[in-house]
Parts: C-alpha cells; structure tokens; sequence
C-alpha cells in the first residue's frame, strides 16, 4: 500500500515531521510512505485562484494516487496551523483528492496535550463537505512532551509508545482496505444473456436449425447467399467473395464472429481443429454459443458478453499459458460496434504474438526483462473465464 | 466613546463579512468609532526562529493595544475559520500578545443556512489559547445566515429581526467593554503567562 504524509507545519524544525519520517522508515513493512511538504502552498484566497499552481497539483497528484492520507498536525493556538488548514481550503476549493480517501491523524507537541484539540478540529475540517475525507474513528496518536521523546537518530525511544504506533497503524492499513470495499462502484448487476439463442434480429437467417452440421449450406440456400468471383461493395473498396476468403484466411490469427444474438456465425476456417490454438470444427458455424462451449464454462462466456454489450469493457483478454513458453497466446474478446455505436456482436481473436515480439526484439536490439510466466494471471482469471473451452468442447 | 477595531475575516475580495462589518460600522456609528482591519497578504506563518514578526503585523497589534475592544466577522470555511484568519491569528500571537485580555465579539456571515456556526465556535476555543486570552463576550452568537441576499444596495440589513438582535449585542458589547476593563485582577499574571509561555520551555 502507498500512503502519503503529509507534514503539518511549516516550520523548519518540525517534530511531525519527524515523527512521520519515524512511521516512514519503522513500519515500511506495512506500507509504503511519501512524506510530503506544504511549505511552498501559497495562503489560501478565494480571490486569487492558484488551484493550478505546481505546487497545489503536486500534492493533489501524490494523494489522488495514494491508497491514504496520514496527517502530522501541530497545535497552534488550540486549533492546526493556518499553512495546514490553508492546504485543505486548496484542497477543497476547485479539487477535491481527499474525497473518500482514508485519513489518519497523528500529531505531536511540546506539551501534555499533544496537539489533542488540532486533532479534533482537523476532524471536524477533513468531514467538511468539500472536503469529505474519510478519517479513521477512534486510534487517536497524541505525542506529548516531544523534545524528550526522540532519540539524537531520531527513534522514538518509548517502546511501548513504539507498539502502540504499530497497532494504530496496521488499524489503519485495514481500514482503507474497508473503505475502498465500501467506496468501489456499485455495479449494477447486468441483465442475462440469452446463450442459447431463443429469439431473433434483423440478420438471423430464420426457421434453420442453428445446431445443423451443414447449418451453413441450409441459410446459404435459404438466403441465396452470394460465393465465389461475385463482387461485394465493402467500406471502402470492392471485392469478390474469393478474395474475401482469401483475405481472411491470411489473416495470422484465428478470427471467429459471434453477432449480437449470440449466434456464432463464421470462423476464418484454414486449419483443423487439432492445429488450432482453440479448436473449432466447421459444423459449428451457426450454432448458439451454449452449443459450442461446455456447460461449465457459460458463465464465463456470459460475463464476458456482458463486459461487451453494456461496454463496461470494449475488449476482454485472456492470457493462456497452456501452449508452453514457446508461443505467447492471448484469446481477445473485442465488442462490436455499428456507425452508431450499437453493439453488434463479438470479433474473437486469438494469436501467438510471439513471432512479431521475436522478429521486434531482434530488429531493435531490445531484450525481454524478467520471467516471461510471470506474466500470467490477467484479472478476468478471477472471473473464471476458460479460456482453453474450445468450440469442439460440445456439451 | 469607545473605538472598536473590525478584524475582517478572510482575504477574500468579496466578503459579505466586511459588508457586515461594515453595517455595523456606520449604523453605530454615534455609540463607538469602527476602524475595519484586513488580513490580506500576510506571509504564512512558519513559526521563525528569530521571532520577528512582520511589519504590518506590528501595525495591526499597535492598532489592537490601542482599541477598547475588537469585533471579529469570520466566514466558515471547511467547519472552521478561514486559514487567513488562523494565519493572522498565529502572527499576532508570536511574541506580541495584543489581544490578551482584549474584549472581542464575533459575528459571522455565510451564504447557507449555518452562519458559520462551527468557525464561531472554533474561533472561540482559538482567542482562548495561551497566547491570544482574550476576553470573548459570553453567550453571544450572531450568525448572519443567507448573507448574499441579507443587504439591500446601500448596505443595509434587510432583516429587522436581525438588526434588533445585533443592536442589542452592540450595546452589551460595549457594557462587556467596561465589565473587563474592571476585571484587572488577572491581567498581570494573564500577561505574563503569556509572554513566558514558550515553545522549547515546556
């Protein structure tokens, strides 16, 4: 996890600052930390806008980046210092990086109170609407008596003081992992796809059984499809069915066409199924796409056609490790779209890119850097999609 | 009669706080002399080692010594105080102790419904600090709610209600004046509590 901190004070001689590099170099085993410095944030006024300012965006990239916020306040005056609450006016002005970020409060003093009323104001400025952090209840970490509490390395010299800052903190690193749960979108659930091709469009060639080996001459026939040197006006050119053929047949992937009723339509047929990254056999053209992948992968299939079709994700990739470290296999889902932006159905393409990554390396010298497995485990894996569910695989 | 300063609350250009001070100021104006004060364009404050305050500060305090009493108008930004105002707050509190044993009154405007109810309450526990000690005027509120449609063009209050409550918390504002005034028993040690507190002697 990557926290930013953010120093409190101004000053030159700041012990929140040290206390923060203290949690930065002590707990590194928890997180991560970016001590950051607000001594170059010009005073807030609603009259000079500085929004844009290098150092206002800088500090707003750092936090909108981080996965928390932990603030370092002094007391001054019973309240936080004007330069921090300044930084927070900024902050809350025209950008708004605490919103819904997870804030932890520290903050040490010279004194018993150990900045104990900075830390409730803070609170009570970071539940501002415009600011809307969301600050860690309770686990308060008041440091009092600073001048005797640190060491000349720096080190608080408390272990006690030392344990309880550790507890507070693990707290903390648990509780952003509660708020980004609690902050991730809601997604709707997306409506069920029809696997089994119950209905028609516009296209369906009608009143052909789909499951048909020989589904292609039967719409063929029924259609009066057009073949072999008949010219077809595409965009933009014009060429004969052959040379469409022959076109796609070049292509180096294996390409299929699923239309938006989940109708498998065509595939780019040059091979058999058993020289094919994922094996198709040409009875299949036609079929629904329940017919052509087994029962226990349509849930996959159907997440994936759900991606597409709400256009939550315009092209699924799927990573398979399968072929063996001599081939690069990635199986690619991509949507569909007419000049109107209607979803029109899946382009599934499937490639061993190695060849292309091979020929670039050597014509440019580059080298591959760390262990090419490691690259396994794209995130669709945690949807459980098959990507070895071959279309022979009938159910 | 008694002069007050008017301490404005924000650096902004448009303050619907300085037009309320500025009501006060001339409605006033035959029970005490309203001198506005602007906080715009100090530096930050950085707590300087060397202790020396800028100039224009050194000017405000002397204005401060020589007030009977100071009205502080504070828009709420955030839940609190403007941080120009904490920030004039800090520089008028580091080594220079004006407003120790000063009368003050708060008001406050805000566009909402609020009228910067929790800037007042913070501005409150901040006069009340070591170094500020002021003497707030007790169970006092005027929160200024709506504050952009409360004046008419020529600066006045549109709300009698409203004008009837600040005229009553004027007059006990200046009765409050004459009440610390004989309340100097603790001025001296409040003085001096303030001057010795220090920063590297805790």
């Amino acid at each position: 996890m990557k926290f930013v901190g953010i120093v409190g004070s101004n000053a030159d001689l700041s012990y929140n600052r040290k206390l923060l590099q203290f949690i930065k170099t002590q707990y590194q085993d928890l997180f991560e930390l970016d001590v950051v410095e607000i001594k170059d944030i010009p005073m807030f006024n609603q009259s000079d806008d500085q929004t844009n300012s290098s150092p206002i965006q800088n500090l707003n990239q750092k936090i909108l980046a981080a996965d928390g916020v932990i603030i370092a306040t002094p007391e001054h005056n019973h309240t936080i210092p004007a330069g921090l609450k300044s930084v927070l006016e900024w902050l809350s002005f025209k950008i708004h990086p605490l919103e819904n970020k997870p804030v932890m409060i520290v903050g040490a003093s010279y004194y018993d109170q150990g900045s104990s009323r900075a830390q409730l104001h803070l609170r009570q400025i970071l539940d501002a609407p415009g600011v809307n952090a969301i600050v860690m209840p309770g686990n308060e970490f008041l440091l009092g008596k600073v001048k005797e509490s640190f060491n000349e390395n720096d080190q608080l010299i408390d272990t006690n003081t030392v344990k309880f800052l550790q507890g507070v903190l693990e707290k903390f690193v648990e509780f952003v992992r509660l708020v980004n749960r609690l902050e991730a979108p809601k997604e709707e659930p997306l409506p069920k796809e029809d696997l089994h091709v119950t209905g028609t469009i516009d296209t369906t060639i009608k009143e052909i059984d789909m499951a048909a080996e020989d589904w292609v001459e039967q719409a063929a026939a029924k259609v009066n499809a057009v073949e072999g040197n008949t010219y077809v006006k595409l965009n933009r050119g014009i060429l004969t069915v052959d040379q469409i053929n022959t076109f796609l047949a070049s292509m180096p992937m294996e390409l299929t066409y699923a239309d938006d009723n989940n109708q498998f339509l065509y595939y780019n047929y040059t091979k058999e199924a058993e020289d094919m990254l994922a094996d198709r056999v040409p009875g299949q053209a036609g079929n629904p796409l329940a017919l052509c992948h087994p029962e226990r992968s349509l849930s996959s299939v159907e997440w994936v056609i759900q991606q597409l079709r709400s256009g939550r994700q315009d092209v699924v990739r799927v990573h398979v490790p399968t072929h063996g470290p001599d081939k690069f296999v990635v199986h690619n889902y991509q949507a569909m779209h007419d000049e109107e932006g209607n979803y029109k159905g899946i382009n599934e393409f499937i490639l061993d890119f190695k060849p292309i990554v091979d020929w670039y390396l050597k014509q440019t010298g580059l080298t591959l850097e760390g262990d090419i497995d490691a690259g396994s485990g794209a995130s669709q894996q945690d949807h459980g999609v098959d990507a070895g569910s071959g279309a022979s695989e009938k159910a | 009669m008694k002069h007050f300063i008017g301490l404005v609350g924000t650096n902004s250009d448009q303050s619907t706080n300085r037009q309320l001070l500025q009501f006060i100021q001339t409605y006033f104006k035959d029970q005490a002399t309203i001198e506005l004060m602007e906080i715009k364009g100090l530096p930050v404050f950085n707590k300087p080692k060397d202790r020396i305050v800028p100039d224009e500060v050194k000017v405000m305090a002397n204005k401060i010594e020589q007030a009977d009493g100071v009205i502080i108008s504070t828009p709420e930004y955030d839940h609190a105080v403007p941080a120009s105002l904490m920030n004039a707050l800090n520089w008028l509190s580091y080594g220079i102790y004006p407003f120790v044993d000063k009368p003050v009154m708060i008001t406050g405007a805000s566009y909402g419904t609020l009228g910067s109810s929790r800037a007042q309450a913070h501005l409150r526990q901040i006069l009340d600090a070591p170094e500020l000690k002021a003497r707030i005027m007790p169970s006092s509120e005027f929160l200024l709610a709506h504050s952009l449609q409360a004046f008419n063009e020529d600066n006045q209050l549109l709300d009698s209600s409203q004008v009837e409550k600040l005229t009553g918390l004027f007059a006990d504002f200046i009765t409050f004046v004459d009440l610390i005034n004989q309340l100097i028993h603790a001025h001296g040690s409040n003085k001096k509590a303030a001057e010795n507190f220090s920063w590297d002697n805790l």
